[in-house]
């Protein structure tokens, strides 16, 4: 867990060179857009649905979505490759610096941009600062009527109004399968676990891994000429690598 | 759970030989369930923060996927696919993570009612032995062939009891209908099948192996008979490992989510579909070479690209694309199938792939392997067969109808007239685990368990080239007082005697599961095997099913397929407004998944859409109509109107609307009703020559009614076609 003086947001360097520990790699070219990925996010960490007034305002809780742009007009339209998006856990985040309550800060351990529920005090500064605008807000306590709350997840906190939340990239799978490796005196083997949205996608076009492992799956996919980070202009060295279509 | 065995008795058992494996073996017939109990207070066998895994079958439509659910202290918390299940080796579609939505859904119906009058909400609750006493003097008091059972296409097991059943009792044999069945066009696809192949079978198209993919209309990465499995083909043809990455040209008059992924996206004039596929396969035939097939002798490219709106050098360019590679495919499907000429269509697609010599071979056509249980390839029934159900309904002939896993109210056209025909059935007896349309309209609505509280099986129509039968268990115990409808027929039919008693001479479900898996078990080339039948059931349990080791997808005989006469006719359409109707089946609602609230908030894959239904139109027609994005137009066409907002949407053709099937619910629960409309009410009675609907042959108006609906979209609206720039608002 990062203290206050872990915190030393200046002295990174933007644009240096930058190994995360947990990344993906995401290939636009063969994502469905079939949405697996966000029910399975949903269904894996307690997400609220908010109902068709309030995803009208924008204000659903999609942790990963799905975008799709359209290019020229009809009859040479073109969908562009659907882009899967969620939190990049950039490595010197610009939501992290911006939180006047240290509620969302980067953990050393597993270089993931945390976000701390009990901390938030819901200014959505963070929201505001994120320039994948992957960040959603508990706008109201959103009904979950009886007897849905048997299926939530008792590995994730259920959220209430007023607080800020986003991917973790699963890090409740991450600390599972890290505390069953701990106890069978081993390292984590990459492909042991995966992410909820991986796991679901019927394409197989997101891998989840340890960039800081060379051997890892997802470091052979990164290293591939065509993948791009997105925004990576800005400084913020996501550790999401996506592949534009072919 | 049982006094004499023990639940953990059973797990000792069952985990013989099996002690490495991560997937539990779950309920044996003699302690059936685990019970769901407060966090706080661990049963013996859990610990406290461990889940305990099962392997089932998804029931979310009839593919057959193989799940891990993963559940705490008796609770379903995550659906995960099942890796071993050759099928969908671990990947589930976003309904079938949204089944947890079904399981604990807050809609559905708890115990057994008694409807005081049809279509009304006052109903009496009752208990089971009541209940199975209705259901025995249905059985008893009406002659055999009075009776009869409307079943959905899930699950395989029941279909099988209540099959058995009619044939020792005499009863009408079951018929099964979907929704998806019809939209997929399922009829026209075994018949084109039968016509070139000489085999009425469901055709598989390995889109994984083939280097270039025409699709006419086959949206097969959304609904289309089993979506995981070929979405898993499509990221083989893009993935350049072994080969170069392949290419996918779509033709349709609306871009669907599976066009949206192609490389050329083709928006031919509905109805010329057969037409342009022959007009490819002679010009394809000329670049290669030899004689030409008869089937394009009489076709004319330049008559052909006139006709379809695509210019001849485009046409030319893509029969240069097909004849060039040694990998191409044609696959069928969708609207284009759902038309007059549909049965044309599919076999001038089907014809065009002899022209790449694929049958049989990585990367073509091969006709799906039977399940392993299977003698003979069974389809759902066709639109037109429904008609004629319904006719015998109307007539008065069937006295007692039986309905399981469909809901003909809502899925059904609603010019064939099905809520007029059950007014002369004397009753309905419904088995819904949800209170849908058709339920609300029963005397009786007796709830089966959902798909994760239940035994069964579920053989796989198409999608593995390993004959595979999914397995189906309880993962966890009945949330409420339902039951399984084939205990309820057990004991009913034990109650009525005869024939029926000796039809179905079983203690519970579990024992007919049994008889029927165990005729496997002496198999040498099985995933599974085992010296007794309880040892091979808890096997069968505990990875999911059973499937055979090699590929039995059939290679199709098809010597002569191009040596035959292949209509090229336009297809007629119904009605006499000026656009194109095409009806699509909402990628990620599906036919059922409207009352699943998570479902609902998923954005609709093109348009972003969340939680209503719309009409898409081409920005440039609406700005000609004067329509704006949210106005809300009144659609008409011969068989009926609705009002539905528009989404102005720039991939359709500008004679082309299309809507989503999945909304429109009057009842279903909260989360479905009152929102949206079915365009299933447009349909009218118009059939191709398979029998299958053509849902896609229609012409319809549209007219404004001044009234706006903000649709919630994901996307933002800002700068789409210049709204809040300044201009417009």
């Amino acid at each position: 867990m990062a203290t206050l003086s872990d915190l030393k947001i200046s002295e990174v360097k933007l644009g240096e060179e930058h190994t995360g520990k947990w990344g993906m790699v995401i290939d636009q070219d063969i994502c469905t857009g079939c949405q697996a990925c966000v029910a399975a996010c949903a269904m894996e960490n307690n997400l609220s649905f908010v109902g068709e007034e309030d995803s009208g305002y924008g204000r659903s809780m999609h942790w990963i979505r799905i975008e799709r742009f359209w290019e020229g007009e009809y009859p040479e339209v073109k969908m562009t490759p659907n882009q899967p998006m969620m939190c990049q856990q950039c490595g010197s985040a610009t939501c992290e610096p911006v939180c006047p309550a240290f509620a969302t800060v980067h953990s050393q351990a597993e270089q993931l941009n945390l976000q701390v529920y009990n901390r938030c005090v819901g200014t959505r500064y963070c929201a505001n600062n994120c320039p994948y605008q992957v960040r959603s807000f508990n706008w109201r306590d959103y009904e979950r009527p009886e007897p849905l709350p048997n299926q939530l997840n008792p590995d994730v906190t259920v959220r209430r109004r007023g607080v800020m939340e986003k991917c973790t990239f699963c890090i409740q799978r991450i600390h599972k399968a890290q505390d069953k490796a701990k106890s069978e005196g081993r390292e984590v083997v990459d492909g042991e676990f995966t992410t909820a949205c991986a796991q679901a996608c019927p394409a197989n076009a997101i891998t989840f891994g340890r960039v800081d492992d060379p051997e890892s799956m997802v470091s052979q996919l990164a290293k591939r000429s065509h993948g791009v980070k997105h925004l990576e202009e800005l400084g913020t060295l996501p550790n999401v690598t996506y592949f534009k279509g072919g | 759970m049982s006094e004499k065995f023990s639940r953990r008795d059973f797990l000792k058992l069952a985990g013989v030989g099996a002690a490495t494996s991560a997937i539990l073996t779950g309920c044996g017939p003699a302690s059936r369930y685990v019970k769901r109990e407060p966090y706080m207070q661990m049963p013996e066998y859990n610990y406290n923060g461990q889940s305990t895994y099962y392997a089932t079958t998804c029931r979310e439509c009839a593919a057959g996927c193989g799940l891990i659910v993963r559940t705490v202290q008796g609770r379903a918390i995550k659906t995960e696919g099942n890796a071993g299940n050759p099928l969908n080796l671990g990947k589930t579609c976003a309904r079938g993570q949204a089944t947890l939505h079904g399981l604990y859904n807050p809609d559905r119906v708890q115990e057994p009612l008694k409807r005081s009058a049809r279509g009304g909400d006052s109903t009496q609750a009752m208990d089971w032995d009541a209940a199975i006493q209705v259901v025995a003097d249905a059985l008893k008091n009406n002659k055999p062939e009075e009776i009869a059972f409307l079943m959905g296409m899930a699950p395989d097991h029941l279909f099988d009891l209540v099959s058995d059943l009619a044939k020792a009792t005499g009863m009408n044999a079951p018929l099964r209908f979907g929704a998806l069945g019809m939209f997929e066009a399922r009829a026209t696809l075994s018949k084109a099948a039968e016509n070139l192949f000489g085999e009425a079978s469901l055709p598989f198209f390995d889109v994984g192996g083939a280097q270039v993919v025409f699709s006419f209309g086959a949206n097969f990465l959304e609904t289309w008979l089993s979506p995981v499995s070929y979405t898993r083909g499509f990221a083989g043809l893009r993935e350049a490992k072994t080969k170069m990455r392949g290419k996918f040209v779509q033709f349709e008059s609306r871009m669907s989510q599976t066009g949206g992924k192609a490389d050329e996206w083709i928006p031919l004039r509905p109805g010329t579909e057969a037409l342009v596929a022959l007009a490819i396969g002679k010009l394809a035939s000329e670049i290669r070479g030899g004689a030409m097939p008869r089937a394009f002798e009489n076709v004319d490219p330049i008559d052909a690209a006139s006709k379809s709106g695509i210019k001849l050098e485009t046409l030319e360019h893509l029969a240069g694309m097909f004849a060039g590679s040694n990998g191409a495919l044609a696959i069928p499907g969708g609207p284009a199938l759902g038309q007059s000429n549909g049965l044309a269509v599919a076999e001038a697609v089907l014809a065009l792939n002899a022209i790449s010599d694929n049958f049989g071979k990585p990367g073509g056509v091969y006709l799906s392997a039977l399940a392993p249980n299977q003698s003979e390839y069974q389809r759902p029934a066709s639109a037109q067969e429904m008609q004629e159900f319904v006719q015998k309904m109307a007539d008065g002939k069937i006295k007692v109808l039986f309905v399981h896993g469909v809901n003909p109210l809502f899925e059904l056209p609603t010019a064939l007239g099905f809520g007029g025909a059950s007014k002369s059935v004397s009753q309905i007896i419904s088995f819904a685990t949800f209170p849908d349309e058709t339920a609300r309209e029963a005397d009786y609505v007796f709830p089966d368990h959902h798909g994760l509280e239940s035994w069964g099986y579920q053989r796989v129509a198409t999608g593995s080239a390993q004959p595979v039968l999914s397995g189906a268990q309880p993962v966890v115990s009945p949330y409420y007082n339902t039951r399984a409808t084939a205990d309820v027929l057990i004991a009913a039919a034990q109650l009525a005697g005869g024939s029926f008693a000796s039809a179905l001479p079983f203690k519970d479900e579990v024992e007919f599961l049994h008889g029927k898996v165990s005729a496997l078990m002496g198999e040498v080339d099985g995933s599974i095997s085992a010296p007794d039948l309880p040892t091979f059931m808890a096997y069968f349990q505990q990875h999911g099913g059973y499937w055979r080791n090699s590929d039995e997808r059939v290679a199709p005989k098809a010597g002569d397929a191009l040596n035959r006469e292949i209509s090229a006719e336009v297809a007629e359409f119904a009605g006499e407004g000026e656009f194109f109707f095409v009806p699509f089946v909402s990628p990620t609602l599906a036919e059922a998944g409207a009352n699943k609230p998570w479902l609902q908030e998923l954005p609709d894959p093109t348009t972003t859409v969340m939680w209503n239904t719309w009409v898409e139109m081409n920005p440039e027609t609406a700005h000609e109509l004067g329509i704006e994005n949210d106005d809300v137009v009144r659609i008409v066409s011969e068989a009926g109107e609705l009002e539905v907002p528009v989404y102005l949407y720039p991939a359709i053709r500008p004679d082309t609307i299309a809507i989503p099937f999945g909304q429109g619910h009057t009842a279903y629960g909260r989360y479905a009703e009152n929102r949206g409309v079915n365009p299933a009410d447009l349909l009218g009675q118009h059939f191709n020559e398979a029998g299958d609907l053509a849902f896609a042959g229609m012409k319809v108006k549209v007219e404004k009614t001044g009234a706006k609906k903000p649709l919630s979209r994901l996307e933002s609206m800002m700068g789409v076609y210049g709204i809040g720039l300044g201009e417009e608002h």
